[in-house]
């Protein structure tokens, strides 16, 4: 069985809020669903912009499979800097997933897929909004 | 408007209905999918080569037990989704109608659904209902895939757009408590759709629709799935959790990315 590391977030991001034991729900049923093993969140700091926690999990990565994450929107606004965490998982061949989208991140081509979604998401905000 | 004679007479037909069934041109890609059905159940209950892919669709109530149904129902659903094959497939057959109705730059609900109504089975009804009653967007439009033919209680049912101005105020108020008090009121507007193998139904979610006990002999199964313009507005069901892009153009991208210079 496949042991994920959970990473949540204890601020909002892209103007939404989650509760962290509501976050952990979802990852633990994530796991189950799928069989894998979901061991602990860690929880990334409040303050904005910060991933000092993601990058603490990338480092943990090598004696796990992957990580679980609550959103695909918790990782980095920033394309660039979102390219240098897939790639530090990428490369250590570990996986990503993300409960809430049921999406997974096993190489580059996932990877365009995500910041394809990404990328819509962001300009959304400029686009009718009101149904 | 640069429409084109026989899209617009798919838009005028949509306009005053709410609804389409047409016959893709590619029946091979319907056959294949209906076939990729058959080799999920293959597996699960069936090896009697000697029936025919209808019988056994039709007639899936004389293989399972109907309080395993819902098992059942989940595992296929797991199985059609583990993939992207059937989806593609969907999305093919029904582009022309897609491009014209809805557009070209699109996202995709991100698992297709299923219906199995085994005869006379009353736990897996949708009773009558408007999708965006309960916070879809109403820029979004379903793609209804019959595995078998469906009509009479066998299918599902449909107010038409030409008759709802009627009932539009009427609908929902004060005194309404039940679907079925509204299912009532409108049932004599109410069209029950009859869609043969072979054919797809677009319809619109805003207008009421459902179904009701099958008391035909015969099950139902057929599918849906959900498209969307990708940058009309999402509702309650949004981008990477319900919708991916499938069809985002190169010109959308560059004008996402781009940047004055020196910004």
């Amino acid at each position: 069985m496949k042991k994920l590391r959970g990473y949540i977030f204890s601020r909002p991001f892209m103007e939404e809020r989650v509760p962290q034991h509501v976050q952990n729900i979802i990852l633990r049923n994530y796991c189950e669903k799928n069989n894998y093993t979901f061991l602990l969140s860690s929880v990334e700091y409040k303050m904005n912009k910060s991933f000092i926690i993601l990058e603490l999990v990338i480092k943990e990565l090598k004696k796990l499979d992957g990580l679980v994450a609550y959103s695909m929107f918790q990782f980095p606004e920033n394309e660039i800097e979102r390219n240098k965490i897939l790639t530090k998982i990428l490369k250590q061949k570990k996986e990503i997933h993300f409960a809430v989208e049921d999406f997974k991140i096993k190489n580059n081509e996932d990877a365009k897929k995500f910041n394809e979604i990404w990328l819509v998401k962001k300009n959304l905000k400029y686009c009718p909004q009101k149904i | 408007m640069y429409i084109e004679k026989k899209e617009q007479v798919i838009i005028q037909n949509f306009e005053k209905n709410g609804y389409l069934i047409f016959k893709p041109e590619d029946q091979k890609i319907l056959n294949n999918i209906k076939s990729k059905f058959l080799s999920f159940l293959a597996k699960k209950i069936y090896n009697k080569k000697s029936k025919n892919e209808s019988y056994i669709l039709n007639n899936i109530h004389k293989y399972i037990e109907k309080k395993k149904l819902n098992d059942f129902r989940l595992d296929i659903i797991k199985k059609i989704n583990s993939t992207n094959e059937i989806k593609e497939k969907v999305y093919k057959l029904s582009k022309k109608y897609l491009d014209t109705l809805v557009g070209n730059e699109l996202v995709i609900q991100k698992r297709i659904n299923l219906s199995i109504q085994l005869p006379k089975d009353s736990s897996s009804l949708l009773p009558l209902h408007a999708d965006t009653w309960s916070g879809v967007s109403p820029f979004e439009l379903v793609v209804w895939l019959p595995l078998v033919n469906c009509y009479e209680t066998k299918t599902m049912y449909i107010l038409p757009s030409h008759k709802m101005k009627k009932y539009e105020s009427k609908l929902i108020n004060k005194k309404t408590k039940s679907s079925e008090q509204i299912f009532n009121l409108i049932k004599k507007d109410l069209i029950w759709l009859k869609v043969n193998y072979g054919e797809i139904l677009v319809f619109d979610q805003s207008l009421p629709h459902g179904n009701i006990v099958n008391r035909e002999k015969e099950t139902r199964w057929s599918m849906n799935i959900r498209f969307k313009g990708i940058f009309t507005p999402y509702g309650d069901k949004k981008i990477g959790e319900f919708f991916e892009p499938i069809t985002l153009k190169p010109v959308s991208k560059k004008g996402m990315n781009y940047k004055l210079p020196g910004q």
